[in-house]
């Protein structure tokens, strides 16, 4: 009785003083403490205070930073030490709670704070609580994961105090998942029934593993109570887990078909709407991805280039933060223009020449390739260069334990405005009412007055834009070097055969579903490649059925 | 039940591009050993129905039979063409890299198999059939030119030549006329009129009414309008139909 | 003139094997040319040979495979089977299996690379895998009537995925390191300088075979029909040809071609990895074709040993610049030299002739020159 009023008077006397008191004063005080239960009760009481400096502190004391100097006058002083050491070996020392220097100490000569277990459990708790109390959301969220997966019961009583505190639903979940976890680890089996059944409630993946040794373990020891709870939440989960990867897929699949249609819809016009065959149009994409990266490097620390010995240094302007993250909303005309601008040397240089003579401009556009792969090798070097995503670009939201990463949620926004530009261009603008004439009756048009030549220019460099566009979208989500455009040009003509030539919805639509296919095999198969040759291989069949695409343009001459 | 047989009958055919209807329930029957012509004006769908019979174009609907037995809608055109139906385009296609000589024989009825071809020679007979044909046509002496090199009347000529190397049982002959000199046309016209008979049945179209006048001879002549049968009869029966009048010389009238 | 200018060639072609088959193979056995000079040009047939089977596809039948290269790398690939089951239990793990499986953690050899221990079995499957490779894809795109562009890009996919196969360690074909470092063939070292002048002499007859047969080919009622279809493939159905039938023919046999440069090619140069079917390489033999002069059979051969040339020289001399000629090179001659290197004397003559016509001395040049 004495003892318990003790002990309210001591944490009234404390908590008085404490009410203005630091974390450092407070761990100054304790360390000076002999008993070891004090010390805990006054580590305990940190609960409160700032979680960051708590962390802080508390770790360097745990992990021996703090030592005990005694003083001229014969006291006990905590001092931590700095890094530097003179010639002797001596550290400059500071009182650990002021801060102020006591002059130089050798560490060998010192004593380290010591903890015993009592007190290191009391810590551990206080740094869990602390991390637990991080005001930042996805900390709290790690921080409690961790403790799930670690099945320490002794962590319990401080998610148990977090989870009546926490207002953040994903965190609360997280709480909710961890402490079913730790008490599968509980004595009592009606407990351990209780957290299978919050799992199977929650569909928590994470504890796959843990329920299935739950299962193991009670069926060894016939526990068929236990057993079944485990195998029935177990159930729940692996519904839940191939929802997840359906809907994980059906994501993927939907933004591999958006990346194959922005980089397939500029061949759509070259190829679909002009007949020519250009096999440099993977190159194009190129010219784009590596537009971006020279913006990106001019916005950043600047860049030099050297091809054929001759020196090119582009001053950087060291952009940071908010206008750093723009470079690429510049980069993006930036990359249509450059690639539409080669598209149109393309075509005046070689292209027109080749009109009527498709297998032709198929060859002479692949050495154009050939001699592009190896200006870029030249000029940028035949490693891949680092192209860096603009924040804004690189994160993810997780919905129901779906991943949805930004810049695949950009591709198919993006996707969707490219294809509604292009559709709008061709429909309702004086360009696109010429380049529909000019595709569908050269002749014809060029006797109305319509200069061919020009409206084929331009249909060209809208194609080869809208490459260059596809590439600046590729720099974000993979690999930018020389070889880049060869990655991409056999799965752009796949689609653009498949979709039926000159047609842009068949395009959309076969873009999306090579995209679905690729990505439903690759989750069957576990196996990209060979999902990937499977795609090739349903092509080819698909082609036997439709020979001419899922749209077809039909044309009158005998030889089309 | 003592019908004739028909070399094509043609029953309900209907046809469509892109929601333009160029074969309209068309009905169609043609008599072994018959030479028809078939008129009407520019886009009636008269070069579509050779398509359709020579497996060019699939039709969406209807049938068309080959002597009573086949039915063409389902083959394909080179097991048309080896039931003994052979076809002249209407711009002249021949094979324009290979001589004269070379489009004849490769047009000679006989084996189309590729083991076949490896070792087939031309034997004497055929030779001489070749040589005749020549003769027929006129270019004896371009035997060794390239067919690309010909005028356009001798391209004409070549693929009449074909189609006679071929010794087909049924002729579809598209505007065989056109390009060629009068003199040229009544030779084509007496040409044809040779062969009809027995062993060859023969489809002309054609638009030069002196021509149909020539080779027709009271025959029965087809008008053919927006992809149906307009009206059937002698030439100068059809000439006066009124429905004819209206749609067809009428136009023709109204445009000169 | 025709026939004239028929029989050069074929003067041509007999003095080239003349010196190919006997005259080489006997200075080297002399020491009077080099190994290294015999292998380069071992190399050279090879390709001469693998340009043959192009032209004979996309010169005569205007089917531009992007395939070939493939085809190519299948024969090879049979033949370092076999080569690699003649290293016995000589590799660097002394196991009776090749290393690389070894490697993946083989014990025993897998079912069906025992059979390559027969060379004779093994020479079968360089024809027979092609073919049969050849006549699956080509069946399903000539039946569906895919024709030009679109045939080519369909063989470029078709590459592209047996590509992606091979480099796979899962395939059983050594991934993307291939075969290498054989030791023997017929019991014999392979890299012996008789050895090597055996595989010569092989490729040179098979060379002038190929050639022999693809004349022969082209002449018969066959090559009307091939040159017909390159020219207007509708028109041969018309004139009552399956042309289906026809190109799956001429696809098989290039397949075969091709399947037996490689096989020659392998233990010449003594590697052969997944790289060597790429499109690219489909494309580069493409260059030589139309370098030398398509819709000829002279062209390919000398396409492809002008071109190699040049590579060796140019990868040394100017390694930077190699791709750059390549791609230069193949966009001149597409614009300006349809017909390649053979066609130049032609091509050159009517350009003197349209600019001389009026004059009498036209004549007297054009008659003058063979
Ligand atoms: N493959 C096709 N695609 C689209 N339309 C077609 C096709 N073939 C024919 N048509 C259309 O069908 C109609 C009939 O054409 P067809 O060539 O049969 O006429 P025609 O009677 O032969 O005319 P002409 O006397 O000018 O030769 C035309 O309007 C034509 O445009
Ligand atoms: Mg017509």
């Amino acid at each position: 009785m004495i003892k318990l009023i003790f002990a309210v008077l001591l944490s009234w006397l404390l908590g008085a003083s404490i009410y203005a008191a630091t974390p450092r004063e407070i761990i100054a005080k304790a360390l000076l403490i002999e008993d070891s239960e004090e010390q805990a009760k006054l580590v305990t009481s940190l609960g409160d205070s700032d979680p960051q400096e708590v962390i802080a502190l508390l770790t360097l004391w745990k992990e021996g930073g703090i030592f005990l100097n005694v003083d001229a006058a014969g006291a006990k002083v905590p001092v931590t030490l700095d890094e530097e050491k003179d010639g002797e070996g001596k550290q400059l020392a500071h009182r650990f709670d002021t801060g102020a220097a006591v002059g130089k100490l050798l560490a060998s000569d010192l004593n380290a704070a010591e903890t015993d277990s009592a007190l290191r459990l009391a810590m551990k708790s206080v740094l869990d609580m602390a991390q637990l109390s991080s005001p930042d959301a996805k900390k709290r969220q790690e921080a409690v994961e961790t403790m799930g997966s670690e099945q320490d019961p002794e962590r319990l009583p401080a998610l148990l105090a977090r989870q009546t505190r926490e207002t953040d639903s994903r965190v609360k979940r997280a709480i909710r998942e961890a402490i079913a976890l730790i008490q599968l680890k509980d004595e009592n089996d009606a407990v351990k029934i209780a957290a299978c059944n919050e799992l199977g409630a929650i569909r928590s993946i994470p504890s796959q593993d843990a329920l299935k040794a739950i299962v193991a373990e009670a069926t060894a020891e016939s526990k068929t109570n236990l057993a079944n709870a485990a195998q029935l939440a177990l159930n729940e989960i692996a519904k839940h887990v191939t929802f997840v990867n359906t809907a994980g897929t059906a994501f993927r699949g939907l933004s591999l078909g958006s990346i194959l249609l922005v980089v397939a819809i500029g061949l759509a016009i070259t190829f679909g709407l002009m007949g020519v065959i250009n096999m440099a149009h993977g190159e194009m994409i190129a010219i784009g991805a590596y537009t971006t990266y020279v913006v990106q490097c001019v916005f950043g620390p600047g860049l030099e280039l050297s091809p054929f010995g001759i020196h090119i240094a582009l001053p950087g302007m060291n952009a940071t933060g908010t206008l750093y993250n723009c470079y690429f909303v510049l980069a993006l005309p930036l990359s249509f223009l450059t690639a539409a601008l080669a598209g149109i040397a393309l075509e005046r240089g070689i292209i027109r020449f080749l009109y009527r003579r498709p297998l032709e401009s198929l060859l002479a556009t692949w050495g154009v390739s050939l001699v592009l792969q190896q200006l870029f090798r030249l000029t940028f070097g035949a490693n891949n260069v680092q192209v860096s995503s603009p924040s804004w670009l690189s994160g993810n939201w997780t919905v129901n334990d779906v991943l949805f990463g930004w810049n695949r949620v950009f591709v198919i926004v993006f996707a969707v405005a490219i294809v509604f530009g292009v559709t709008m261009l061709l429909k309702k603008t004086p360009l696109g009412l010429l380049i529909r004439a000019v595709m569908q009756n050269r002749q014809m048009a060029a006797c109305m007055g319509v200069r061919t030549e020009r409206v084929n220019m331009l249909t060209f460099a809208l194609g080869s834009g809208l490459a260059g566009l596809a590439g600046a979208f590729i720099s974000q989500i993979g690999n930018v070097g020389p070889s880049l455009g060869q990655l991409y040009i056999v799965d752009c003509f796949m689609t653009v055969v498949v979709g039926g030539v000159g047609n842009l919805i068949g395009t959309v639509i076969s873009a999306l579903g090579i995209g679905m296919l690729d990505q439903s095999l690759q989750q069957i198969l576990g196996n990209p490649v060979l999902g990937k040759i499977l795609v090739l291989l349903g092509i080819i069949l698909f082609l036997q059925w439709k020979p001419a695409g899922l749209f077809v343009t039909k044309s009158r001459s005998l030889e089309n | 039940m003592s019908r004739k047989q028909f070399i094509i009958s043609a029953e309900g055919v209907n046809k469509s591009f892109d929601g333009f209807q160029a074969i309209r329930e068309l009905t169609f029957y043609m008599d072994v050993g018959e030479l028809r012509t078939v008129i009407g004006p520019n886009g009636a769908g008269k070069t579509t129905f050779l398509d359709l019979i020579t497996g060019r174009t699939k039709p969406d609907e209807g049938k068309i039979d080959f002597m009573d037995a086949h039915d063409l809608t389902r083959m394909s055109e080179y097991e048309i063409y080896r039931l003994g139906i052979g076809r002249k385009f209407q711009t002249p296609t021949v094979y324009t890299d290979h001589t004269v000589h070379e489009n004849l024989v490769l047009s000679l009825e006989g084996s189309r198999g590729v083991f076949r071809s490896l070792f087939s020679r031309l034997n004497s007979t055929e030779r001489d059939r070749i040589e005749d044909i020549l003769k027929t046509i006129n270019l004896s002496a371009h035997s060794q030119r390239k067919a690309g090199a010909l005028a356009h009347g001798q391209k004409q000529w070549l693929e009449i030549g074909m189609l006679l190397a071929q010794n087909a049982r049924l002729l579809l002959v598209d505007e065989p006329a056109a390009g060629m000199t009068d003199e040229e046309t009544a030779k084509t016209g007496d040409l044809l009129l040779s062969l009809a008979g027995d062993k060859h049945s023969i489809l002309v179209i054609e638009h030069d009414m002196t021509f149909v006048r020539q080779i027709s001879q009271g025959r029965k002549v087809t008008v053919l309008h927006q992809g149906h049968v307009l009206c059937e009869g002698p030439v100068d029966e059809v000439q006066n139909d009124e429905r004819v009048l209206e749609v067809y010389l009428g136009r023709k009238a109204r445009a000169a | 003139m025709k026939s004239n200018r028929n029989k050069i060639e074929l003067i041509i072609v007999a003095i080239a094997a003349v010196i190919l088959i006997v005259l080489l193979p006997a200075l080297n056995a002399a020491g009077v040319v080099s190994n290294f000079t015999m292998s380069v040009w071992g190399k050279y047939l090879c390709y001469a040979i693998l340009a043959i089977s192009v032209d004979l596809l996309w010169g005569y039948t205007g089917l531009l495979s992007l395939g070939q290269s493939l085809f190519f790398a299948l024969g090879g690939y049979m033949m370092g089977m076999h080569l690699m089951r003649m290293i016995g239990d000589l590799g660097q793990y002394k196991k009776p299996i090749p290393d690389f499986l070894v490697f993946l953690g083989w014990e025993q050899l897998p079912a069906f690379w025992v059979p390559f221990s027969s060379l004779v079995f093994s020479m079968l499957m360089v024809i027979a895998l092609p073919a049969i490779v050849a006549t699956g894809f080509g069946y399903l795109a000539f039946r569906s009537r895919i024709k030009g562009v679109y045939f080519s890009i369909l063989t470029q996919a078709l590459t592209y995925g047996a590509a992606l196969m091979f480099f796979r360690n899962d395939m059983l074909l050594g991934g993307n390191n291939g075969f290498t470092d054989f030791k023997f063939l017929l019991g014999a070292d392979v890299r012996a300088a008789g050895t090597q002048r055996g595989l010569f002499i092989a490729t040179a007859i098979v060379l002038i075979a190929v050639y022999g047969f693809c004349r022969w080919l082209t002449t018969t009622k066959f090559g009307l029909v091939q040159r017909a279809v390159r020219d207007s493939e509708t028109r041969v159905l018309f004139s009552g040809y399956a042309a289906a039938n026809y190109k799956l023919f001429v696809f098989v046999i290039c397949a075969i071609i091709a399947g037996v440069a490689g096989a020659l090619y392998v233990p010449q140069v003594g590697i052969i990895n997944p790289s060597e079917m790429q499109t690219d390489k489909s494309l580069e033999i493409i260059v030589w074709v139309a370098v030398g002069g398509r819709g000829t059979l002279l062209g390919p051969v000398v396409g492809a040993v002008v071109i190699n040339a040049l590579k060796s020289w140019a990868t040394r001399a100017y390694p930077d610049l190699w791709l750059l000629m390549l791609g230069g090179l193949f966009i001149l001659v597409v614009l300006f030299m349809p017909k390649g290197i053979v066609g130049l004397p032609a091509q050159i003559r009517g350009l003197l002739k349209r600019k001389q016509t009026p004059s009498a001395l036209a004549t007297d040049t054009a008659a003058a020159t063979p």
